[in-house]
């Protein structure tokens, strides 16, 4: 497996998820290519990015569920709080020397689709239905341009 | 031909639940694909993925019991870790160089469908009775609040 692709049945359906979603593809595969190119320095440099974009993904998507009264919103976050734990155990072996790459991609690319595809899913509606109330009440510009 | 067709006697009702389960099941028939293909390199990436998938499952039944409050939680985490114990023998037993296609494929097809089909169904309807989808009421939300309050 080498680059993730970004494909349509990834898509929630909600803008600012989709795209934040795909610039962690983005992340994914530039830790791919500072592997290919054997160059730790750079795998250290997208891992440490990819640890802080998501984190705040997960902070922005979990307001959005919580907004939205998403039922599932305590075990959606579990998982969260699961990966991130996995992810900086990752950051801890690389940080003592361990060559984790191959391992921490395979991964991120099945943890990110499974969980796009179901679990993201799965709010989705709920979410969106909420950000059209707003957007209905016309409450504020920018909900426009991030759900519009 | 897969191994195991998903089949509404699956399904508990919970749709995000039922995806998990699904997805475990594809899992389940990649595994029997790489070990007739005896695809060692494969069947080793299946079993991390599976294992890794089923693990961020569990987390997501069990807090969906928990906060149903559903009161054989723990006998059903007990059950999950007797798995979770199982599954990591096996695999360390791979990465040692064994085969251990047929324990393990016992271990997924009997005990984890029927695990699904029996305890799973077990907590099923307490979690839609206790956890409906909420309905949408209009405004007076924290977001379209601070939108009001901030950008208006």
């Amino acid at each position: 497996m080498a680059h993730l692709d970004w494909t349509s049945d990834l898509e929630t359906g909600i803008q600012v998820i989709d795209k934040q979603h795909q610039r962690i593809v983005d992340y994914i595969n530039k830790l791919y290519h500072a592997q290919q190119f054997h160059s730790r320095e750079e795998v250290g440099t997208v891992l440490d990015e990819l640890v802080d974009y998501t984190l705040s993904h997960f902070a922005f998507e979990e307001s959005l569920m919580e907004e939205a009264g998403y039922p599932f919103i305590n075990a959606h976050k579990k998982v969260h709080q699961l990966f991130v734990r996995r992810v900086a155990d990752y950051q801890q072996r690389f940080k003592m020397g361990e060559d984790i790459a191959d391992e921490l991609l395979n991964t991120l690319r099945a943890w990110l689709i499974n969980h796009i595809r179901n679990d993201d899913q799965d709010y989705s509606e709920d979410v969106r239905h909420n950000m059209e109330n707003v957007s209905a009440k016309k409450t504020g510009g920018w909900l426009k341009r991030f759900f519009g | 031909m897969p191994l195991i067709e998903w089949t509404p006697e699956l399904e508990i009702g919970i749709n995000v639940i039922d995806g998990q389960h699904r997805r475990i099941v594809d899992y389940i028939n990649d595994l029997d694909e790489a070990q007739k293909a005896d695809d060692r390199d494969e069947i080793g990436r299946v079993i991390e993925d599976l294992v890794d998938y089923t693990y961020s499952h569990f987390e997501f039944e069990e807090a969906l019991m928990e906060e149903a409050g559903y009161d054989a939680l723990s006998i059903h985490q007990s059950t999950h870790l007797a798995f979770r114990e199982r599954v990591d023998e096996l695999k360390n037993r791979f990465v040692a160089g064994e085969n251990v296609a047929g324990d393990l494929n016992e271990l997924l097809q009997t005990w984890l469908i029927r695990h699904i089909m029996n305890d799973d169904q077990s907590y099923a309807g307490l979690v839609r009775q206790k956890m409906p989808r909420i309905e949408k009421q209009e405004g007076g939300n924290w977001i379209s609040g601070a939108i009001r309050k901030f950008f208006s």
